[in-house]
């Protein structure tokens, strides 16, 4: 008797709606730190330009916690293409570990920014740098929050049986927004921590 | 469903949902329909438009002569918040709200990506405009004397960029992935493309002026005001959304629905329509100002790409109205009033336009004060509130379910009109003086003038919202699916107003005038 295999099933044709939304909203996020760079460049020239040092005296940034959020940054990016390549495969189990991983780094990450601040040695009202390192590495941090509130929200929709190998565009758009922040630090790493 | 729901893959059922009702008004209250939604947004926003004009017309007044009836902060600050206002408050919304309306309907969509999340921009959108004008008067305000208010004002600006952007994800999002089958890009209607343009130049540009509120918030509350909080520098760091190029980023949505009244009021194609699809993108691209910002870059205006962009813009802009041109000759134009406001909305964009080219001319010598570019402003602004009434007009039936009485909307043409020429050009009169001393004398009048403009914009608000509920009131003649009998998009093709769900099943599109096909 001849075994009759079935073709595959042909790609689900659908809107990938959520994707595209969440690629919109994280070009515009993007588009808050160009602008918010614009004028921490143009400032920084202006005050090395006038023949002065860019941070103010008696203020250091360490790089040591830079380098490691950096680092651990990257390591989400791994850890969240895990859960969008465990779940396209219908792997559950590894999808809820790499987004469980990718929150823990992501606090780990806020934890350290906010450590980072205490050895700066550097007020808010100190002047120009203070407001706009103070901005941008804040502004970034609620930008991470975001994006962990984006995956712990599709981590338990993923949890409620939401998603499956043939739809997963909640966690896949999640990613997106995720990788936009994790691009945002690596501007704000060689921006203000490498050439400080 | 939360936010973040995606769409279903099989589609909605839209051949039993229940037949055609008005919406009550207070079925907006937790409606996530973008019908409701994006008509609440174009009242709001004419409300809005009324005391945004009053405001512009008293702070023009206030520079009259010499004894001022305003403090000079508080004539600043009015000044200050009617330009700001004008384009967050009135253009913007009134645009996205006729976007959220139609675009769905003009894609073929049973609804707007992400419902929900229209409506809760919708409502930040409401909250923050509210906080943002009552802050304004209890002296906040851009380098208001009360630090809270001043902070107010701030983060109402804020969380109104923030609902202004979730608003424009969302019909972006409509445009680009619920298209009906066939409906390629180069064959959505000019409307959703114009906004898809518009929406993509806000997406990039917006963020950076909430960069900028973000750095003197921050400053203002927690750095001690010194650098970007310094209260005479804060208005600065934010003008440039209120100057050229900038400016026409907010009347690029106007350029679609210009050409999509001409299309069906002269009941003609548009020809060569990738060229005019070109053109609004060309458009587009050289509207972008957020790097043109006296606060950060003082001689932006002696930049050569500064000054190339303010004359080449007017490529696009003639290649486009050559088009609704040639529109004009090919069919047999209804004498209708929101054609007339198409009409009057071109006419107005090249009075600005090609202001703006001769403002970016430095013999000129016309940026030596702020006249000319206001009175440049004006006539941008009101080219676009033109064409935001023209759309209320051409797609009011739909909205409704009734014909608009006609008769306000010609009153219109001639307010909006008069309006655009008293408001805006009296003002580059004013703008010239600088130059012929035998003009100075006049300024005075020049400005009442102007006064005198503002006003009628604010009474064309009002005209509009009046058109409108004449298309509500019972007894209006019904609309029909094809309210003008000549439509050729696909909004044309579902009831007025569309029930839930909007349309059953369509056929595969195969032209950028799939009703024309159908005809045929």
């Amino acid at each position: 008797m001849t075994a009759h295999v079935l073709p595959p099933a042909p790609p689900v044709q659908r809107p990938r709606v959520l994707v595209v939304g969440s690629a919109f909203a994280a070009a515009a996020s993007f588009m808050v730190f160009i602008g918010l760079f614009g004028i921490y460049f143009t400032a920084r020239s202006d005050v090395i330009g006038s023949g002065s040092i860019w941070l103010p005296e008696g203020s250091t940034i360490p790089l040591q916690q830079p380098n490691t959020m950096f680092i651990t940054l990257i390591m989400t990016v791994v850890t969240m293409q895990w859960a969008v390549s465990a779940i396209s495969k219908n792997d559950r189990v590894n999808a809820y570990l790499a987004m469980g991983l990718t929150l823990m780094l992501g606090i780990a990450t806020i934890v350290m920014t906010t450590y980072l601040w205490t050895l700066m040695e550097l007020d808010i009202d100190s002047g120009l740098q203070g407001v706009l390192i103070y901005t941008i590495t804040g502004a970034h941090t609620v930008m991470l929050v975001l994006a962990m509130v984006f995956v712990a929200l599709m981590g338990l929709r993923a949890l409620g049986g939401q998603f499956t190998a043939r739809q997963h565009d909640g966690i896949t758009a999640a990613a997106v927004y995720w990788y936009a922040m994790v691009a945002v630090y690596a501007l704000i790493w060689i921006s203000i921590y490498i050439t400080k | 469903m939360a936010l973040t729901d995606t769409r279903p893959e099989t589609g909605t059922d839209t051949t039993s949902v229940a037949p055609s009702v008005v919406p009550s008004p207070l079925t907006i209250f937790g409606s996530g329909d973008h019908k409701a939604v994006g008509t609440f947004y174009v009242l709001a926003a004419l409300v809005f438009g009324i005391a945004g004009w009053i405001a512009t017309a008293l702070a023009s007044a206030n520079t009259v002569g010499s004894s001022s009836f305003l403090s000079e902060t508080a004539g600043t600050q009015v000044l200050q918040t009617s330009q700001i206002g004008l384009i967050l408050l009135v253009i913007v919304p009134l645009f996205l709200g006729l976007a959220t309306y139609i675009v769905p309907l003009q894609v073929g969509a049973s609804t707007v990506a992400f419902p929900r999340a229209a409506a809760a921009a919708m409502w930040t959108w409401l909250l923050s405009s509210g906080v943002f004008v009552v802050a304004s008067f209890i002296e906040g305000g851009f380098g208001g004397v009360r630090a809270k208010s001043v902070s107010l004002t701030l983060l109402a600006l804020g969380g109104l960029i923030v609902a202004l952007l979730l608003g424009t994800v969302c019909v972006l999002t409509t445009a680009i992935t619920l298209r009906t089958p066939g409906m390629t890009l180069d064959r959505v209607p000019m409307f959703t493309f114009s906004m898809l343009v518009g929406g993509a130049i806000w997406m990039l540009t917006l963020p950076v002026l909430f960069a900028n509120l973000l750095l003197i918030w921050v400053d203002h509350r927690y750095g001690g005001g010194t650098v970007f909080g310094a209260s005479e520098s804060q208005f600065g760091q934010v003008s440039w959304i209120t100057h050229q190029p900038q400016i026409y980023a907010f009347l690029i949505p106007g350029l679609g629905i210009v050409a999509d009244v001409v299309a069906t009021l002269t009941g003609a194609r548009l020809g060569k329509r990738n060229l005019l699809l070109t053109a609004i993108g060309a458009f587009g691209v050289l509207s972008v100002g957020a790097w043109a910002q006296a606060a950060i870059y003082p001689s932006f205006s002696e930049d050569l790409v500064w000054q190339a962009m303010g004359l080449l813009v007017l490529l696009p802009l003639l290649l486009l109205l050559g088009g609704i041109a040639a529109a004009f000759k090919d069919g047999k134009p209804s004498l209708k009033s929101p054609l007339g406001l198409a009409v009057v909305s071109i006419v107005l964009t090249l009075l600005g336009v090609f202001a703006g080219a001769l403002l970016v001319i430095t013999p000129l010598e016309l940026r030596m004060t702020n006249f000319f570019a206001n009175g440049q402003a004006i006539l941008v602004l009101g080219a676009a509130l033109a064409a935001g009434a023209a759309g209320i007009g051409y797609w009011g039936p739909k909205m409704t379910g009734g014909h608009l009485a006609d008769g306000i909307g010609k009153l219109n043409v001639l307010v909006m009109l008069g309006g655009g020429i008293l408001g805006g050009v009296s003002l580059c009169v004013v703008g010239f003086a600088t130059r012929f001393s035998g003009l100075s004398g006049a300024q005075d009048t020049l400005v009442v003038i102007s006064v005198a403009g503002s006003a009628l914009f604010a009474i064309g608000c009002l005209l509009v919202i009046l058109g409108l509920g004449s298309g509500a009131r019972k007894g209006a003649p019904e609309a029909g699916n094809d309210a003008w009998g000549t439509g050729q998009t696909l909004e044309w093709a579902c009831p007025s107003p569309p029930p839930t769900g909007n349309f059953g099943d369509l056929a595969v599109v195969r032209s950028p005038e799939p009703l024309l096909d159908e005809e045929a």
